[in-house]
Parts: C-alpha cells; structure tokens; sequence
C-alpha cells in the first residue's frame, strides 16, 4: 500500500500546483517586459537609451524593458513595424518620425492618447501647445513628441583658416555658403558642403520651406514641390553639386564620415548628432551654426524627431507603456535623452533649469545653433493615405536624379509632383 | 504437365491467374504505398512552404492590402496593368538581364582562366593560391559589402585613388546612375567567383594526364591542348556553372543592393529581387508586390524550362 500511495501523493501534488498556476494570478514580483523600439545607433543615441532603461528599471522593478535599436532611420523602423502589426507582436512603444505620423496614426491600430489628459493631467503641464502639436492628426492624439530636432550646419574652423575665411563668421545666407565655399575649394582643395542625405526627405523639405515653398498644400490635395520656390532650391543644391562643384554628392554615412574626417568644410544635418560630432571630429574642434537662409526671406526648417506611439494591446502591457513615456518625458528622463543626443527637450523649461538642462546647454556650445534655430521650425510634412510612403521615396528619388545633374531640377520635380499628385488621389 | 489440357482447366488457370494477379496489384499498391508513405513527409513540406505560398501569393495579387488593414480591396488585373506601365519594373528587368548576363559571363570566365594558371604552379604555392582565391566566399556578404564601402567612397576610396595614379577618370560608384549597377555587380562577383573557381579546379584535375602527355607526343602546342583536351572534355562542368549561374545569380544582387544603393539613384540599380521587397516592404503595397513576383515568377519558369531541354540535349557524361 505505501508503495502505491507515494506516486498517488506526488500525482496529486503536481495537479494542485498545476491549478494553483493556472487559477492564481501571476505572482507580483514577475515584473511586465515591454519593447521599446527606436533609431538610436551606437553614434546616434544609443548609450543614452541604455542609461534611460538602467534607471528608469531601477524605480520600476515591476516593469521591464527591452529596447531594440531598428536600422534605416524612421522609415526603416515603420517597415519593421508594420510586419510586426501584420504578425500582431508589435513593440509596445515606438518612435515613429515626424514626417510618418499621419500614416502611421491612418493606417496603424494603436492607442489613441486623448485619454490620458484626463487620467494624467500631470503630464501635460509643462509642454507647450505647439510642441504638443506634433502628435496630432486629425484633431485626436496619436502620439508624445519625444525627440525634437532641428538641422544645423556643422562647420570645420580649421578648414575655415586654411581659406583664409573668419571662423566666427560662417556664412548665414546660401550665397554666401557658395561664395565662401569657392574660396574654400580654391584655397584647401576640399569640398566646402554636404547636405544630409538618408533614406528620409528632411533637408529637401527643410529647403523648400526655407525658400517660402511649402511641401504640401495646404488642403493636402497636392504636393508643392514643383513650385518655383522648390525648384530653385533644389536647382541651387544641384549647381553646388555638378556645375561650381563645391558640394558632394554621397550617402549620409559617407558623407558624415567625409566631414569628421576633414574632407568637407560645412555639413548639414540633424543637431541631435552633435555628441557624436563634437567626440569625433579628428583634428579640429568642430563648430555649429544656424541652417543657412534663402537671401533676406525669414529663416524656416522642417523639424526633425518623433513621437512616442503605443501600439501595446493588453492593459498591463499599455499601462506599463504609459509609465515609461511619463519616465521618457520627465525632468530626469528628459535631461539624459537632450544630454546623450542633442534632441530638444519637449518640456521647454528645462533647458534654463540649472537642476537639469542648464549646465548642459551652458556648456555645449553646438547647442545654441539648434535653439537660435527652433522659433522658426515648421513641420515636417507626413504624406497623408495610403500611398504616403511612397510619395515620400518619390521625392528622395527625385532629388537622387536632380544631384545627378542629368537634367535639370524643373523637369524631374514636374515629373515626380505629377505621380505623388497621383498617388495622393488613391 | 501436358500441353493439351482437358477442357475446364482453363477457367481453373484463369481463376488461379486472377487471384495471383490480385495478389501481385496489392503487393505492388502495398510497396507503392510504403514508397508514399516515406515520400509524404517532404511532400507535406514542399506543398506547405513552396507551392502553397505561390498559390497564396498569386491570389493575393489581385488585391490592394497593406498586410495590416482589415479590409482587402479586390481590384482585378490593375496591379498587372500599374506594373507593365512602371518605369521601375520596367528598369529592374532590364537591369537583371543586364547583370544576369555579366555575373554569367564574369563567374565563368574568371574563375576557369584562374583555376588553369593556378594548376600551372607547384602544389605547395597551388594550396596557398586555392585558400586565397576562395576567401572571399566564406565571407558574409554583408561585411564584404561593408569593407566594399569604403573602397567605393569617391573621396578617399582606394578604387578610386588607384585610378587616380593610373590617370583615370574616378567615378561617383554609388550615386552614379552609370556606374551603381556595376559597382553591385563588381561586389557580387567577388563574392561569388570562389565556388565556380574550385568547381573548375575540380573538372580539370579529373582530365586524365594521359591525355595531354599523348598529345605533347604528337606535337600539340599548349594553345592547342587547351583548345582541343581541356574545353571539350569541361563540358560539363562548364555547363553546370553556367546553368547555376544565369539562375542563382541575380538572387545574390539583393544583399548588396540593400546595404549599397538601396536601389537607387532613382532605381538605377534596382533589380526584380529588390524591387518587390521594395513594393512589399517598404511601400506596403502587398498586393502589387504579389503581382510583380508572380510575373518574374512565371519569367524564371521560362528560363529554366529552356535551362533543362538544352542540359538533357548537350550534356555528355563520361564514364
């Protein structure tokens, strides 16, 4: 009988832990994990990222997170995104660009944050209506401007010298950036310019606004990039390339690798590199200016950076989600993010507060290029339908064919408005 | 037993005849069975992952669908119609047969003029030559496509300071719509030719020796030797590199495509493979994705059929 009655007891056992499993909750100390999907690379952010979970895992042992770096910029980050909706394991929290939020908030299921103005009045003090802006489409709120970035131009003081040129005096308009980058070819041999060129259309809107064009109509119906103010812009950038041939025409990564290593004078691109560009300039001490203006109209730039999204679906996955945008945007959250990347704080303030921001900002003088810069930001326009994203590959391939020089810039955005108007249409 | 049988037998033979004839169907249908029995599980697989994604695939190309959206929208032959219209199918076909052809020409060529010099040396320096010449296949395609970047970079690239000594002019590579294609074919070369280098190396060490003594004897030039021993009796081995090539090939384009142009300057180095991760995966237009595939599909399925009748005709097999 004892033979039988151990493996009886041990059976019996095993059924009651098996239930108590299954009907009890999950014990409180299994901590939540939820994804957290961004763009920041290694020379881009990424440390700053790490140091964020680190703390922000610290004061929520409950919660865990495990943040994947996407390659590709934003748009390489919606792709993968988008398979993983199709396959419904979606990040919890993304970062999604400025220029895809109206696709994304059209075209993804998601949570829609109106909700939590009134659970979370909190959160809201402190960020300005126009900044708040940014993660509205359609009069609802889709999404929490995180990162907000506007372009500056980098520029090598020593090259500067070498030309004979005033490094306290970097040039404010284009035409000074072309006169002054002739003498800089003339003088040193190297190029003066590159303007930034990824996988993404920020500079070539930053240039169409920054002409008096706009990149979109107002109604959304149409694209501007075949008005006159688009095609001069882009004709000018096309010149600096092919006909005085003081620009160059490379990917970004080469490109930003030509500028750090000295091979061109001036570069334009996001100020959220500048940590990046200040540890690895080789050989001189790089400098920042305000992105040049088109002759005496006001200066204009489309503003770079993202929105926080939630595409979590289970409640404790989205509260959790919730708690760690609060951590993002909170004064500590925020001061490691705008220290580790350059990105503007959304919660304005902070960059006076000498408990947070100040001392930074005080002594990162590739800064003040990026806060000279931000009352003039405009929007970065997100293609609206279901073609929005490849209305934005038509204008990146139009300003591929435009720096090629093969024909001239009129007749390549002609060509490529009529599609996107198209497209638009669907 | 006599050959004239009584009457009545016959039925007998018949009736026995028959059930040895069942006997003989069931055995058979018991030794089929068995055979697709252990046929079933590969079957199973090949109709779940080849066939079945073909057919869903073909279906799905007559919708428009993000992958995401709850709603497919059926719209006929429009994805077709769109396709045959769009200047990118139209370029990244062109631009496959053009690179179809150089990486067959290039991979075939390359690889038998290096694997008969490399015979030429002394067995010691031949290894050393073989492990070389076979490096760049063992590496990834994504770092060779890496360390490939900065030897394209116009401004301090090696290629292009090499040129620069020799007084060439320096192409843009990768922002030249001239040279991109090129440039991607030049990688995947690289990265390719190993195989068919050792493949040839092979072939040409199964030539017996006394071939070449006995023709030596009879006053053949070395010209000659290779004209007259080596080609013909490679044959083989020539044609099966060329039938992998012309198929496989244009599959490698789409690492390097990815990681060096992403198809661009304005789809100048697009090819079909990327085009349709293009229209899958980055426009999200999975429908018209679905279309492209299945008219490069149906393309491919032409080549090969063509591939097959001219290798049943022309292949010889020694021994």
């Amino acid at each position: 009988m004892a033979q039988l009655r151990k493996p009886l007891f041990y059976a019996a056992l095993a059924l009651l832990l098996a239930l108590g499993r299954l009907l009890l909750p999950a014990s409180a100390a299994e901590p939540v994990t939820i994804e957290y999907w961004h763009i920041n690379s290694p020379t881009f952010g990424g440390p700053a990222v790490t140091e964020l979970v680190t703390l922000f895992e610290s004061r929520h042992p409950d919660i865990k997170i495990v943040e994947k770096f996407q390659p590709g910029v934003y748009t390489g980050l919606m792709q993968q995104l988008q398979v993983s909706l199709a396959a419904r394991r979606p990040p919890a929290v993304a970062q999604i660009g400025f220029n895809l939020t109206a696709y994304a908030a059209t075209q993804f299921p998601h949570v829609v944050l109106d909700k939590y103005r009134q659970s979370d009045p909190d959160f809201f003090k402190g960020i300005p209506d126009n900044i708040m802006a940014l993660g509205l489409f359609g009069g609802k709120l889709h999404g929490i401007p995180f990162g907000v970035s506007t372009p500056v131009m980098y520029y090598n003081p020593e090259l500067f010298k070498a030309a004979g040129l005033d490094p306290d005096q970097p040039p404010q308009t284009w035409d000074e950036v072309q006169r002054q980058g002739q003498i800089i070819k003339q003088k040193t041999g190297k190029l003066a310019v590159y303007l930034q060129q990824p996988n993404d259309e920020w500079i070539d809107q930053t240039l169409i606004w920054g002409n008096g064009g706009r990149p979109l109509s107002e109604d959304g119906k149409r694209v501007g990039w075949d008005s006159a103010p688009a095609v001069e812009a882009m004709q000018m950038w096309q010149d600096m390339v092919q006909k005085s041939k003081i620009a160059a025409n490379l990917t970004w990564e080469e490109g930003i690798q030509a500028f750090l290593s000295g091979h061109v004078a001036m570069c334009l691109t996001t100020i959220g590199r500048q940590e990046h560009m200040r540890k690895n300039a080789n050989g001189f001490d790089v400098r920042s200016a305000p992105v040049p203006r088109f002759g005496s109209k006001p200066l204009a730039t489309a503003t770079g950076g993202n929105v926080l999204m939630i595409f979590a679906s289970d409640p404790a996955q989205e509260k959790a989600a919730w708690e760690w945008i609060r951590f993002l945007l909170s004064p500590d959250g925020a001061t490691i993010w705008t220290r580790g990347t350059g990105y503007l704080p959304p919660r304005a303030a902070l960059a006076n507060d000498p408990r947070y921001l100040k001392p930074f900002f005080d002594q990162a003088p590739l800064m003040k290029a990026a806060l000279d810069t931000f009352p003039y930001a405009k929007p970065w326009v997100s293609f609206p339908g279901s073609r929005g994203l490849e209305i934005t590959k038509t204008l990146i391939k139009a300003r591929e064919e435009v720096l090629e020089g093969k024909r001239p810039a009129e007749a390549i955005l002609k060509e490529a408005a009529a599609q996107a108007n198209t497209l638009l249409s669907r | 037993m006599s050959l004239a049988a009584p009457a009545g037998s016959g039925s007998v033979a018949l009736a026995v005849g028959g059930a040895r004839e069942r006997v003989r169907l069931r055995r058979r249908w018991r030794a089929n069975a068995v055979a697709y029995l252990y046929l079933a599980p590969a079957a199973a697989l090949t109709a779940v992952f080849v066939y079945w994604p073909l057919v869903a695939s073909a279906a799905l190309s007559f919708y428009d669908w993000n992958l995401v959206s709850p709603d497919r929208v059926a719209v006929g032959w429009q994805n077709y119609r769109d396709l045959v219209q769009s200047r990118a199918f139209r370029l990244s076909l062109v631009n496959t047969g053009q690179a179809a052809v150089a990486l067959t020409v290039l991979t075939v060529l390359a690889p038998l003029i290096l694997a008969v010099l490399v015979l030429q040396v002394t067995p010691r320096w031949r290894n050393v030559y073989r492990v070389v010449l076979f490096s760049p296949t063992v590496i990834s395609m994504a770092i060779a496509c890496a360390i490939w970047l900065w030897m394209f970079h116009p401004l301090y690239g090696v290629l292009n300071a090499a040129l620069g000594l020799a007084g060439l002019p320096a192409p843009a590579w990768l922002s030249s719509s001239d040279w991109a294609i090129w440039s991607i074919v030049l990688v995947t070369v690289w990265k390719t030719f190993g195989f068919n280098f050792v493949i040839y190396t092979a072939g040409l060490l199964a030539i017996p020796a006394e071939l070449y003594q006995a023709a030596r004897v009879d006053g053949a030039s070395d010209a000659q030797l290779f004209r007259h021993i080596t080609l013909p009796l490679l044959a083989p081995t020539t044609l099966f590199v060329l039938l992998t090539t012309f198929i496989l090939g244009p599959q490698n384009l789409f690492i390097p495509t990815q990681i060096l142009t992403q198809g661009g300057p304005n789809e100048a180095s697009n090819n079909v493979a990327y085009l349709v991760y293009q229209l899958g995966f980055e426009y999200f237009r999975v429908g018209y994705a679905s279309a492209a595939a299945t008219l490069i599909f149906l393309v491919f399925l032409v080549l090969t059929a063509i591939q097959f009748l001219l290798a049943e005709r022309r292949i010889h097999y020694g021994g």
